[in-house]
């Protein structure tokens, strides 16, 4: 009941935008995503696997070690836009013990407050990019700033922060101070590695010096939407062919296209972008290394 | 005594728009921002975004009078923020700090329409406000309770306020109540605040 009143507050409050968005919520039978799966966590079979839950959340299991991206694992982005497809896995059958939750940057579909207090007691420890730590609730686990090149390691686990392009802040103009809280990370184990490229807009020269750095990237988890109107979304969103640019400037042998086809953002059809994806990757002849996935779907990479 | 509070007004609003924006956005994320990132920029944006207005009807001796309300925050104790981080803010709150679970010291004066005289329609208070989160960390829906000193037209009193906030506590409704009565005993007010 108190939620449905804050829906409606926030419903009338942001009346013209959200007019908008219900107009353009699809219909469940629409084929706007692909049937979700239902796979389940497990590490018994792989050295390195991942499970989509939609958007930029991603369950990447690397040997016994369990890290989270972006977690968004509600029904609703800050009770103001309702996800076109629910999340791939519920939070209760996520592992016991994550070690690792990696928040890209601040906005409310990244950093996710309410998912957040729906994985408390699992969570070892959260990243958040430079100037992150004052948006993050005083929840149960440790959190920590890690800015760019800068890295985190535990137990052989390393977490490294990598540049990106993107727009800083949560509320619009604290972007205008928070200029560097936005990140990729790059997460090693045992020989492993992950590029977790959250949100970001097509920047080759950070790339570049990201596989100088890490130059055996097994899995590149890279965003591929929204895709229009361009002009605008250039600056903060790779579209599929760009993302296939940073696959190859990143050289993994790997890539798992996020953030698509979870909330309705930008003017991008309905599965545009994953099927542009496929597309541009059969004619550049790079489709075997790239894995587009269905919402829940697990994927081994590097099997056991 | 008018003078006085716009003194007190005016010298808030200067340490805002040069030491308070820099100060926060420092100790934000107690990093080391380079020369060039735009502080200035930051407090000019806010300093537009404290311009925008609640409005509000004051009930008071048979009287019902629309007014406009501005405030600011001097200083503000957030509990409801990550252990480690830096819980104090002055003038630049962002909006999670406060509706997260918050204590604040605020003050800015409400104007109340009427037939009379210009500064007789200025209302300033000041007063301290703690929030609580509902849903989301507050994001999605917060409430507060608070007290203030206020001073309208030579009437002095206390008054005291609850609220209830939405949409990132970008929209809120209070609802102030003074027992000493005077012209303005009950407000309501749509409380729009952008950080």
């Amino acid at each position: 009941m108190v939620r449905a009143l804050a829906l409606a507050s926030s419903l009338a409050g942001a009346a013209c935008a959200c007019t908008r968005l219900s107009n353009r919520v699809v219909d469940p039978a629409h084929p706007y995503f692909e049937p979700p799966a239902h796979d389940t966590p497990r590490s018994d079979d792989a050295l390195l696997s991942v499970l989509w839950i939609g958007h930029a959340t991603v369950l990447v299991q690397m040997g016994d070690k369990w890290i989270l991206t972006d977690p968004f694992l509600v029904d609703t982005m800050g009770e103001i836009q309702r996800r076109v497809s629910p999340p791939g896995l519920e939070a209760a059958c996520l592992p016991e013990k994550i070690d690792a939750v990696l928040v890209s940057h601040l906005h409310p579909d990244h950093l996710s407050y309410a998912s957040l207090d729906l994985i408390e007691h699992k969570v070892k420890r959260l990243f958040v990019p430079r100037g992150g730590l004052a948006y993050v609730p005083d929840l149960a686990f440790d959190a920590r700033e890690l800015p760019a090149w800068t890295s985190f390691e535990e137990g052989g686990l390393r977490v490294t922060a990598v540049p990106v392009q993107h727009v800083g802040g949560r509320y619009g103009i604290d972007a205008a101070w928070m200029t560097h809280s936005f990140t990729g990370y790059v997460v090693e184990y045992r020989g492993l590695s992950v590029f977790f490229g959250g949100d970001t807009a097509y920047d080759a020269p950070d790339f570049r010096r990201a596989r100088e750095r890490f130059p055996h990237l097994d899995l590149a988890l890279l965003p591929i939407a929204p895709i229009r109107p361009r002009d605008h979304m250039r600056t903060l969103h790779m579209d599929p062919d760009e993302a296939l640019d940073a696959l190859g400037v990143l050289g993994a042998r790997t890539m798992v296209p996020i953030h698509f086809d979870t909330l309705v953002a930008g003017k991008d059809s309905p599965g545009e972008a994953r099927e542009t994806l496929r597309a541009r990757a059969r004619d550049r002849g790079v489709a075997d290394h790239v894995d587009v996935l269905r919402i829940g779907e697990r994927r081994v990479i590097v099997p056991m | 005594m008018f003078g006085a509070w716009l003194k007190v007004f005016a010298a808030a609003l200067t340490i805002a728009l040069t030491d308070g924006a820099v100060a926060s956005a420092q100790s934000d994320a107690e990093q080391e921002e380079s020369a060039s990132d735009p502080a200035v920029r930051s407090a000019l944006l806010w300093s537009l975004a404290q311009i925008v207005p609640s409005p509000e009807v004051a009930y008071g001796e048979a009287t019902a009078r629309f007014g406009l309300r501005w405030q600011v925050t001097p200083l503000l104790y957030s509990f409801g923020i990550y252990r480690q981080a830096w819980r104090w803010r002055a003038f630049v709150v962002e909006p999670f700090v406060r509706q997260s679970g918050s204590v604040e010291l605020f003050l800015g004066p409400e104007y109340l329409v009427q037939g009379r005289g210009l500064a007789d329609g200025w209302l300033w208070r000041i007063g301290a406000r703690s929030y609580f989160p509902i849903i989301e960390r507050g994001e999605s829906l917060s409430v507060s309770v608070g007290t203030s000193y206020s001073e309208l037209a030579g009437h002095r009193g206390v008054a005291y306020e609850a609220g209830v906030y939405t949409l990132f506590g970008l929209v809120g409704a209070q609802i102030t109540w003074s027992p000493t009565g005077g012209e303005a005993t009950t407000i309501a007010t749509l409380r729009l605040r952008y950080f």
